[in-house]
C-alpha cells in the first residue's frame, strides 16, 4: 500500500511540475506579455524609453531559462510574485478569490450529485416508460443549455421580478444559491448519463437475474445489488467533471459577480497577467491530482474486490 | 453574449421592474439629505490606483472620491479655480508656478497636507521614482524641480514653457497622495486601502476585484472652494460593487438593487429612461471617437486615399444607427465642448462621389472582385477593436460596410490583448486604429498625437521601432508649440490651426463626441461629474425613497 501511495505522489508531484512548465512554455509563446499591456496602455501616456526602463526594472527580457528558473525557485518557496495588472501579491489575489470558489465548486458538485442521483434511479424505478424517456432526456437538455444564460435567466426570474434573492451585496450564503443551480445543471448531465447507463447495464447481469429470482422486489435490488456497482464507473467521471467544473466557474463567477477563482482567471488571460495564471495552473493542477488521487482510494472502499487486490499486491 | 440575448434579458427586467411604484420624485429644490450608503455599479475591476494612472475609468471613479487636487476645474466653464491651492501665480513664460497651500487640510492618516508633501507629490508625478517603478505622469510637461518656499508655499520649475500645468494639476491623474503612499512600490498601489488621500471619502475596507467600500470622513472641511457644498460629505458611505455584465447592471438598478450605475451602451439607454430613471452623459471633452491612419504604412500614405476614405465615411449613419443623441456627431477632431475647438465640419462631408474620384486620381482602379487594386495590390486595410471605447466592434464594421462601396476592404480584429499591443506598434500589420482621450485642456492634442506621447500616427522615432520613415515635422512642430505657448489667445489659434492640419492631411477621421454613460436611480441627487466625465460623489444625497 505504501508502495502504491509513494508511486501516486511521484505521478502527481511530475503532473505538478508538467502543468507549470507547459504553462510557462505557452505564455512566454504568446505575443506580448503582461508588463508590455499594461504600459503600452496609451491611458499611462509612456514614452517608448520609459516603457523600456519599467520592463528593465522587470528584468522582463532576460533569457527564458533564466526567467524559468527563478519563477520555479520562488514557487516552491510559496512565493508567487506580483499581478501586474492589480498590483497586489499573488498570493493575496489568491487568498482573496479561493473561498467563493471552494464554496461554490463544493456546493456546485454536491447538488450535481444529488441532481444526477434523483434523475437516474427516477427514471429506472418509474413504471411508466413515458416518464422513463423524459427524465432520460433531461442530462441532452441539461448539457445544452449555456451556463451563462441560464445564469441571467435565474437572475432575472428569481433576483430581479421575483425579487427572492439579491445578486447586489447578497448574504454569504445567499449569494450562492443562483450560482451554484447554474453551475450544477450542466455537471449534473453528464454525471446523471453515465448513472442511467451503469444502472441499465447492471440490471442485464446475472446476479441481478438471481436476485429476482429469489423474489427480491425490483427496489430492494436496485439499492442494495445495482447502486454500488453502478456508483463505481459515476466516481471516475466526477474525477474527470472537476475540470469542467473549473470551466462551469469562470463563466458563473463572472455572470454573478462572485469574486472566485474563475473570474480571476478570466481577467488575468485577458491582460496575460502570467504571475497569476501561472500560480493557477500550478493550483488548478494540485487539485486534480489530489481529487483523482481521493478517487482512487475510494475505489477499494466502495468495492471489497479492489480491496483484496490492492492488499494481495501490496 | 449576443446583443439579441442582452435585449431579451433587458425585456426580463424591465418588466421586473413595472411593479415597482414611483418613489422619490425629483426633489430639487429641498434641502440634501445627510446619510445613507450609495451602491455604485462598475464594469470593471480597478487596477493600480497610482494616481497618474487614474485615467481608467474605474480608477478615476474611486481615485475622484478619495483625493483632492491643488486646483478645481469647473466643469461648466472649465475655468482653473482654487481648492487645496488658495492662489497660485504663473510668471510670463510659464516655467514657475507658485501655489499658496490652504492651511489645515491633513490626509486621513492626520499627516498634514503641506507644501512639502505637495513638491514631494509631484516631484514623483513630473520625474517619476526609478527605485520603486513609478512612471512620469502624461499631463506634466517639462518639469524640472520643485520650492518649498515655506510650510504653505510650493514653488515648481519647468525646463520649458509649460502652459498646460496649471490645468494638469486639477486633473485626476494629480489627486494627492500621502507620502507612506509614494514610498510603496508601484506593484502595491493596486490595493485600495494603501491609498492615503486627503479626499472626503476614505477607503474602509476592500475585497480585491469585488467590493470597496468608502466612507465620509467627519472633519473634510476643503472642498473647491467655490462649490456650494461645504464641509463633510452628504452620503455616510459608497459600496461599490463589481458587475460585469451589462444586463445585470442595469437589471439591478431598476429592481431597486442598486444606486448608480457605469457604463451603460446607448441601445440600453430607453428602457432606463422609460422608468423614469436618469441617464448621465457626460463628454469627455477631448480628442473625439476617431479612426486614424498610420501613414508608414504605404497602403495609406497617399494623402488622396486617406481623403477618399475620409469622405467614404458617413459620420451620421454611424451615429443614428448605433448611438443615441448622448453621442453628437464630431465636428472637428476635439469635442466641441473642449477648449480650443474649432468647427470645421465642411472637411468632414460625407461624399462617396468624391472618394471614388480621389482613389482612381491616386491611381487605385477596381478590380473584378469589386477591390481596389494597384501594381497587383488589393486595398485591403486592417484595425482591431478597442474594447474600452463604447461599441467599437460595431462602430468600425459599419466603417467597413463603408468604405467596402468605394472598394476598399477593412478587416476589424478583435484579437487578444498580447497580439493587439504588439501589432499595434507595427503600422504594416494596423494601418487603421480606433483612437480617443478624454482631458479637458488644448494639451490632449498633443498628447494624442505627439511622437513622444500616445503617437496614434506612429512615427519614426515615436513609441514603436517599427516604424520605417514617417514623420510629420510640421504637425509636431505646432504640437510642440501648442504645449508650450504661454499665451492663452495664441495657444487656442495654434490648437484650431492643429485641427485643420489633422483633418487636411487626413489622418483622423472624426466620428463622434464620446460620453461617458451612468444611470441613476430617481431619489440619487447632486451627483456632479469632473470635467471629463468621472463622477464625484461629494455633494451626492439619497432622497427619501
Amino acid at each position: 500500500m505504501s508502495a502504491y501511495l509513494l508511486n501516486r505522489v511521484g505521478q502527481a508531484l511530475f503532473v505538478l511540475w508538467a502543468a507549470f512548465t507547459i504553462s510557462f512554455v505557452l505564455l512566454q509563446a504568446m505575443p506580448g506579455d503582461a508588463i508590455l499591456i499594461k504600459f503600452q496602455n496609451p491611458d499611462l501616456g509612456l514614452t517608448a524609453q520609459q516603457v523600456a526602463e519599467i520592463r528593465a526594472s522587470y528584468a522582463a527580457d532576460s533569457p527564458i531559462l533564466v526567467q524559468y528558473v527563478q519563477t520555479i525557485g520562488k514557487f516552491l518557496t510559496g512565493d508567487f510574485g506580483y499581478s501586474v495588472q492589480a498590483g497586489v501579491p499573488v498570493n493575496s489575489l489568491l487568498a482573496a478569490h479561493l473561498p467563493a470558489t471552494l464554496k461554490l465548486a463544493t456546493l456546485g458538485f454536491l447538488l450535481a450529485s444529488v441532481l444526477a442521483i434523483l434523475i437516474a434511479f427516477l427514471s429506472s424505478l418509474t413504471p411508466f416508460t413515458w416518464l422513463r424517456g423524459v427524465l432520460q432526456s433531461v442530462p441532452s437538455l441539461f448539457i445544452s443549455i449555456p451556463t451563462f444564460w441560464l445564469g441571467i435567466m435565474l437572475i432575472q426570474i428569481f433576483s430581479f421580478r421575483l425579487k427572492l434573492v439579491p445578486v447586489i451585496n447578497p448574504g454569504p450564503w445567499q449569494e450562492l444559491i443562483l450560482p451554484v443551480f447554474a453551475l450544477a445543471v450542466p455537471i449534473s448531465a453528464p454525471l446523471a448519463q453515465v448513472l442511467v447507463r451503469n444502472i441499465d447495464d447492471v440490471l442485464t447481469r446475472p446476479f441481478v437475474g438471481v436476485a429476482r429470482a429469489k423474489g427480491a422486489n425490483r427496489h430492494w435490488i436496485l439499492w442494495r445489488h445495482v447502486a454500488k456497482n453502478a456508483l463505481l464507473p459515476t466516481l471516475t467521471i466526477a474525477g474527470v467533471l472537476f475540470g469542467e467544473l473549473i470551466a462551469g466557474a469562470v463563466v458563473t463567477e463572472t455572470v454573478f459577480g462572485l469574486n472566485g477563482i474563475g473570474g480571476l482567471t478570466e481577467r488575468a488571460v485577458g491582460s496575460q497577467d502570467a504571475a497569476v495564471l501561472q500560480a493557477i495552473v500550478v493550483l488548478s493542477a494540485l487539485a486534480f491530482v489530489i481529487i483523482n488521487l481521493v478517487v482512487d482510494l475510494l475505489y477499494p472502499v466502495l468495492d471489497p474486490r479492489l480491496r483484496t487486490k490492492v492488499g494481495v499486491a501490496a | 453574449m449576443t446583443t439579441k440575448l442582452k435585449r431579451l434579458a433587458l425585456t426580463l427586467a424591465t418588466l421586473a421592474a413595472t411593479g415597482l411604484t414611483h418613489v422619490g420624485a425629483h426633489a430639487e429644490g429641498t434641502e440634501p439629505v445627510k446619510g445613507g450608503t450609495l451602491i455604485y455599479l462598475e464594469q470593471q475591476a480597478h487596477t493600480n490606483l497610482y494616481p497618474p494612472a487614474g485615467g481608467f475609468y474605474p480608477n478615476g471613479g474611486i481615485l475622484n472620491q478619495i483625493t483632492d487636487k491643488l486646483t478645481y476645474q469647473n466643469p461648466k466653464t472649465l475655468e482653473i479655480e482654487p481648492w487645496i491651492a488658495e492662489s497660485w501665480t504663473v510668471n510670463a513664460d510659464a516655467t514657475e508656478y507658485t501655489f499658496k497651500i490652504r492651511p489645515g487640510v491633513t490626509f486621513s492618516d492626520g499627516t498634514p497636507l503641506d507644501a512639502a508633501a505637495v513638491a514631494k507629490n509631484y516631484d514623483v508625478f513630473g520625474l517619476g521614482n526609478k527605485a520603486l517603478k513609478h512612471p512620469v505622469s502624461e499631463v506634466i510637461n517639462n518639469y524640472e524641480r520643485s520650492e518649498v518656499i515655506d510650510p504653505l508655499t510650493v514653488k515648481f520649475y519647468f525646463k520649458r514653457p509649460s502652459p498646460g500645468f496649471l490645468q494638469g494639476t486639477s486633473v485626476i491623474g494629480s489627486g494627492l497622495v500621502a507620502a507612506s503612499t509614494l514610498a510603496l512600490p508601484f506593484e502595491e498601489l493596486g490595493d485600495a486601502t494603501k491609498i492615503i488621500g486627503s479626499g472626503p471619502f476614505v477607503v474602509e475596507s476592500e475585497t480585491i476585484g469585488k467590493e470597496l467600500n468608502l466612507k465620509a470622513r467627519e472633519e473634510y472641511v476643503w472642498g473647491p472652494a467655490k462649490l456650494e457644498h461645504q464641509g463633510r460629505a452628504y452620503l455616510d458611505g459608497i459600496t461599490y460593487i463589481i458587475t460585469g455584465e451589462d444586463s445585470v447592471r442595469i437589471g439591478a438598478l431598476l429592481a431597486g438593487q442598486a444606486d448608480f450605475i457605469r457604463q451603460v451602451q446607448a441601445y440600453d439607454e430607453s428602457q432606463v429612461e422609460a422608468q423614469d430613471y436618469q441617464i448621465y452623459a457626460p463628454s469627455t471633452r477631448g480628442v473625439n471617437n476617431s479612426v486614424v491612419f498610420r501613414p508608414d504604412n504605404p497602403l495609406v500614405a497617399d494623402i488622396k486615399v486617406r481623403q477618399a476614405l475620409l469622405h467614404a465615411t458617413d459620420a451620421k449613419e454611424i451615429v443614428t444607427t448605433l448611438f443615441s443623441a448622448n453621442y453628437p456627431q464630431a465636428t472637428s477632431i476635439i469635442a466641441s465642448s473642449a477648449l480650443g475647438y474649432k468647427d470645421i465640419s465642411a472637411k468632414l462631408a460625407f461624399d462617396p462621389e468624391k472618394a471614388k474620384a480621389l482613389l482612381d486620381e491616386a491611381g487605385w482602379s477596381v478590380g473584378s472582385n469589386g477591390l481596389r487594386q494597384k501594381d497587383g495590390k488589393e486595398l485591403v486595410l486592417t484595425a482591431y477593436e478597442s474594447l474600452p471605447q463604447p461599441q467599437n466592434k460595431e462602430t468600425l464594421q459599419l466603417v467597413a460596410q463603408q468604405w467596402g462601396k468605394v472598394g476598399v476592404k477593412l478587416n476589424v480584429l478583435a484579437g487578444d490583448s498580447g497580439s493587439r499591443t504588439v501589432d499595434d506598434l507595427d503600422p504594416l500589420k494596423t494601418p487603421v486604429s480606433p483612437a480617443m482621450v478624454g482631458r479637458a485642456d488644448p494639451d490632449v492634442i498633443k498628447s494624442q498625437y505627439y511622437p513622444k506621447n500616445r503617437d496614434v500616427l506612429r512615427q519614426k522615432g515615436g513609441l514603436s521601432d517599427k516604424v520605417q520613415s514617417f514623420v510629420d515635422d510640421k504637425l509636431n512642430g505646432l504640437l510642440d508649440a501648442l504645449a508650450s505657448e504661454p499665451d492663452r489667445a495664441k495657444r487656442l489659434a495654434i490648437a484650431g490651426e492643429i485641427q485643420d492640419y489633422v483633418v487636411d492631411q487626413a489622418y483622423a477621421i472624426p466620428i463622434f463626441e464620446e460620453p461617458q454613460a451612468y444611470a441613476g436611480a430617481p431619489y440619487v441627487q447632486g451627483v456632479a461629474f469632473e470635467a471629463v466625465g468621472r463622477p464625484s460623489f461629494y455633494s451626492t444625497w439619497l432622497a427619501e425613497h
